[in-house]
């Protein structure tokens, strides 16, 4: 079995267990995002998968071989590091051609390979530069260089956009996903960032205190998240979660200023949940404006009063913190550019999108 | 504020006296050493002593070189010297990476204690010392003189390496691991390179102490182990004290540190303009 397997990895640090037995499944060629808040153990997990972490007990595998107690340059992976960790003072095709150099690699082989990624990475022109001489974009392409040299069978980036700021990061993440088709490599990538992860992955894997909470793409944990952890976390702005009660025709739920029917998708599964209070989960981006003038709206919109308290104007929509009887949420409601700051009013929901979370487990209702 | 400050004409001028005083209180004594070893025994002797216009001979460093023993101190020196200086370097510089690499309790707190060890002055050493060397007849070997400097320079030697270890980010030894170097590669191809102005800095420091050390070379050393500073203490005879030429050797004695130290303080340069280790 080729790509990259975790089979009941667990980590121990003393007797603090931070790895629980852990199961992952990379394909080859697939492009993995590992995401979650600090400290849940993605960084671990990418560390050992590197070698540079031992694990306690469990195996890794990569491209079908066990690499558990390998060293990390018998493992045919490369690595990018969240400080980039170029060596300060060789240049930057020193920097990129080290291991080719500690392999033994011909001048010629190492030239050639050092010119090829160069090119791909637009940094011809800075070969004979010091990473102190870089700006913080040029670093982290030197970063990449230097894993795409390797011509590895698996490539490890760990949070490398998270010291670039915001417009430059974007940019990056574009290149990141045009290399990966370019290089056709396994790559494992931890972030804390869901945007990099929505927009990079081929499949997400959303992790909190060491544990799996969904494993999947982009589209299916924006779509079915499995529980409240992952609703919470994949999406910008986030979900809002309201206590609510399920009616006993299990057709509708109603909280605190709000009454809304239940999709069909969830008509089965709320029947089939013995407890009526649960929590319903609202993404910002399914509110509505209403059509001014009071045109007749779709059926599958339900109408919701927002008493607005800011409205931030962000270009073709509008960002709005507003309550819903007393409870804070947030609502992205795409009005258009020239549209005047959004007020208190009644705002129309997507009833199609309503999540519905069991209270105490915290799991979907679906 | 500052900047006024500055333009001011007559804040320029205590400025500069300041700096040129300061510079003489340093510089005078070295005039005088100079000085000294360039005169004959009269003129040193005068009551009041002439500073700058006498005619200056080089019988005192003639002495010196023919009459004495100066190529064996010298060479008793310099082997003592660089011995001494790089074993510290070696030994300091390991332990001072085992200390900043290894997380423990009270790590910061060894690393800062070894610097008590450099409180006490060597002086206080002397007796047993050479009550110690004494008792293993070793008390006309330079071997002796190696250890002893060494075991003073090395707290200093790990304290200061300690906080150079630091500054370099992990994140460059695992990136070379990763690349394929061995803990050797890691170690002579990454670290070295970035500890240059460290090692020149503890190098400056130890080889100086190796060198100038009176006390322990004086009770140490016999007649063919004598180090240049004890050498230069010979010129203090039963018939009276030869400053000329305990002045001309002085002014010997201070070249070599002066060269390592020019030599060394380009490294320390060329450490900096290497960039900040984070990079």
């Amino acid at each position: 079995m080729s790509g990259v397997q975790l089979v009941d990895v667990t980590k121990f640090y003393g007797t603090v267990n931070v790895i629980p037995p852990l199961n992952l499944s990379f394909d080859e060629g697939e492009f993995v995002v590992i995401v979650g808040p600090s400290g849940c153990g993605k960084s671990t997990t990418l560390r050992m998968i590197a070698g540079l972490e031992p694990v306690t007990s469990g195996m890794i595998r990569i491209a079908g071989k066990d690499v558990t107690w390998a060293r990390p340059k018998e493992r045919d992976i490369a690595m990018v590091f969240q400080s980039y960790a170029l060596y300060p003072h060789m240049d930057v095709a020193g920097n990129m051609s080290f291991a080719l150099r500690l392999a033994g690699t011909s001048k010629e082989e190492v030239a050639r390979r050092v010119r090829a990624a160069a090119e791909m990475l637009e940094l011809t022109e800075y070969l004979e530069r010091k990473p102190k001489d870089l700006s913080g974009g040029q670093r982290q392409r030197v970063a990449m260089g230097r894993a795409i040299v390797r011509d590895a069978y698996c490539f490890l980036f760990d949070e490398p956009l998270s010291n670039l700021d915001a417009k430059l990061r974007s940019t990056m993440r574009t290149e990141l996903a045009i290399l990966h088709k370019r290089l056709d490599r396994t790559m494992v990538y931890v972030t804390h960032d869901q945007i990099e992860a929505m927009t990079m992955a081929d499949r997400i894997v959303i992790m909190e205190q060491g544990h799996v909470q969904q494993v999947g793409t982009p589209r299916e944990v924006y779509n079915n998240p499995r529980n409240l952890f992952v609703a919470g976390f994949i999406g910008s702005p986030s979900m809002n979660f309201l206590d609510a009660e399920l009616q006993d025709d299990e057709l509708r739920v109603t909280g605190q200023g709000f009454d809304l029917p239940l999709p069909p998708r969830l008509h089965e599964a709320a029947q089939g949940h013995g407890a009526r209070q649960v929590i319903v989960g609202l993404r910002p981006e399914h509110f509505a404006a209403r059509h001014a003038g009071g045109g007749t709206e779709a059926s599958f919109l339900a109408p919701v009063d927002l008493d607005v308290k800011v409205a931030e104007y962000i270009g073709s929509s509008q960002f709005l913190a507003a309550d819903i009887g007393g409870r804070q949420v947030s609502a992205a409601i795409e009005v258009g550019p020239d549209s005047a700051p959004l007020t208190s009013g009644t705002y129309l929901f997507d009833t199609n999108r309503v999540y519905l979370f069991d209270k105490t487990t915290g799991d979907a209702i679906a | 504020m500052a900047a006024r400050q500055i333009n001011n004409p007559l804040h320029v001028l205590g400025h500069y006296a300041a700096l040129i005083l300061l510079a003489l209180i340093t510089l005078a004594p070295i005039w005088i050493m100079v000085a000294t070893g360039f005169k004959d025994d009269v003129i040193v002797q005068q009551k009041e002593p002439i500073w700058f216009f006498f005619v200056p001979t080089l019988d005192n460093y003639e002495h010196i070189m023919t009459r004495g023993k100066f190529d064996r101190y010298l060479w008793n020196s310099v082997i003592v010297g660089t011995v001494a200086t790089f074993l510290t370097l070696f030994l300091g510089g390991l332990c001072a990476y085992a200390l900043a690499r290894t997380e423990f309790r009270g790590r910061v707190l060894v690393a800062n204690s070894t610097l008590l060890v450099r409180m006490v002055p060597p002086a206080v050493l002397a007796v047993p010392a050479f009550a110690m060397v004494l008792n293993f007849s070793l008390d006309n070997d330079l071997a002796v003189l190696i250890f002893f400097y060494t075991a003073l320079n090395l707290p200093f030697a790990i304290w200061l390496l300690f906080g150079f270890y630091k500054q370099i980010p992990v994140e460059l030894e695992e990136a070379a691991i990763v690349d394929g170097a061995t803990p050797l590669q890691v170690f002579f191809r990454v670290l070295l390179p970035l500890m240059k102005s460290g090692y020149a800095v503890a190098g400056i420091f130890t080889f100086r102490i190796a060198w100038n050390e009176f006390i322990l070379a004086l009770l140490l050393t016999g007649r063919t182990t004598r180090t240049l500073p004890v050498g230069a203490a010979g010129f203090i005879t039963d018939t009276g004290v030869e400053w000329g030429r305990i002045m001309a050797m002085g002014t010997l004695i201070v070249i070599p540190p002066l060269l390592f130290t020019f030599f060394a303080a380009r490294q320390i340069i060329s450490g900096m303009t290497a960039g900040a280790v984070k990079g």
